[in-house]
């Protein structure tokens, strides 16, 4: 690929390839470093599906009822996490419903774990502050890790 | 290039439990992931969004992926497929719409790709060279370049080997087995400074 270049383009390439290392900020770099983390860990990944906040336009016809609450849906292949924050708590349900145990995970690190009832219920106060995740443990052997999230 | 034994054997020590051949896999292709979210003209937060969501799914897929090689594809794929998930959904004002990107999306990713090996090859066979002569290009390809007399006081060195020199460093950058492997790639990648990596 480089064979017919001087040592002038081989000079800019270069300095392409150098530039470009240097416009990602150190942080990515560090946040790709870090979901190594999750390396072995035998969850499967919920992706956000609806989000209130992004889908507004599209739900106002629908929802226009509760357009001013902050509902999120994730969805893995096997269940769905529904997520509606109300004042300082956010509260969630299991779709299909059933029990188990969530935890909530902080980038630091910080785990906290809250149960879900038989049917699907569960409520994490306060929200955390900054970006974090839901890992759900249901009852009959489901993990399931969400994206981040930021409330 | 979509045989590169590096990638593939970066691949499987990182799908064992090795967090090194990781943390070299995310500093070869951050650059690539991060690109094209810029492309799509993200915030930095959805860009976050994106990047995290793209690792994750990358650390699943690590012992999965049927074709080591073609990481970089992979990468851009997913981290394209991410951010229009991003952009459609963002769409939700009029004036959101109106700034939607406008580009052949398959096209800058399979330039996007290309660009990336090189760029990732090029990193790897600089990083290789002697310090002497990472010292001098690194100063030849600063932004603005260091001038020769600049270089000469720097390095100790007296300007009139300042040109053989360079001459001689690019020649082993030319000639590492980094960009020797490139070489076999594809061909199709413009010259610098009209790519799209410009």
């Amino acid at each position: 690929m480089l064979d017919g270049w001087d040592h002038e383009q081989l000079l800019a390439a270069l300095g392409e390839a150098v530039r470009a290392r240097q416009a990602v900020p150190d942080s990515f770099i560090d946040m790709g470093k870090g979901a190594y983390a999750w390396h072995n860990i035998d969850a499967e990944l919920a992706q956000l599906t609806y989000d209130s906040q992004r889908d507004r336009h599209s739900a106002a016809v629908t929802r226009s009822e509760t357009a001013s609450i902050r509902a999120l849906t994730f969805t893995s292949a096997h269940l769905s996490l529904e997520l509606e924050v109300t004042g300082s708590s956010l509260l969630g349900q299991i779709i299909p419903l059933r029990s188990g145990t969530l935890e909530v995970q902080t980038r630091a690190g910080v785990t906290t774990t809250t149960p879900v009832d038989e049917i699907g219920c569960f409520a994490i106060e306060p929200i955390p502050d900054g970006p974090f995740r839901l890992r759900c443990h249901t009852a009959d052997g489901d993990d399931v890790l969400t994206g981040w999230i930021t409330l | 290039m979509r045989d590169d034994p590096s990638v593939v054997a970066l691949v499987a020590r990182a799908a064992g439990s090795d967090q090194d051949a990781w943390n070299e896999l995310v500093e070869r292709y951050a650059p690539l992931v991060w690109t094209i979210c810029t492309r799509y003209r993200l915030s930095s937060h959805d860009i976050e969004d994106v990047g995290q969501n793209v690792w994750l799914l990358l650390v699943e897929q690590l012992g999965k992926l049927r074709e080591p090689a073609a990481l970089p594809g992979w990468l851009a794929t997913t981290t394209s497929r991410e951010c229009l998930r991003v952009v459609t959904t963002a769409q939700r004002t009029a004036t959101r719409l109106d700034d939607a990107p406008e580009f052949a999306a398959d096209v800058m990713i399979d330039e996007e790709i290309l660009l990336a090996e090189r760029d990732a090859a090029l990193r790897l066979a600089f990083a290789e060279l002697q310090p002497s002569c990472r010292q001098l290009l690194g100063m030849l390809i600063s932004d603005p370049p260091h001038s020769y007399s600049q270089i000469s006081e720097t390095m100790g060195i007296p300007m009139g080997s300042i040109g053989p020199r360079r001459a001689r460093c690019l020649e082993r950058l030319r000639r590492s087995d980094t960009l020797i492997a490139l070489g076999t790639g594809g061909s199709e990648i413009n010259t610098p400074g009209g790519g799209p990596g410009a």
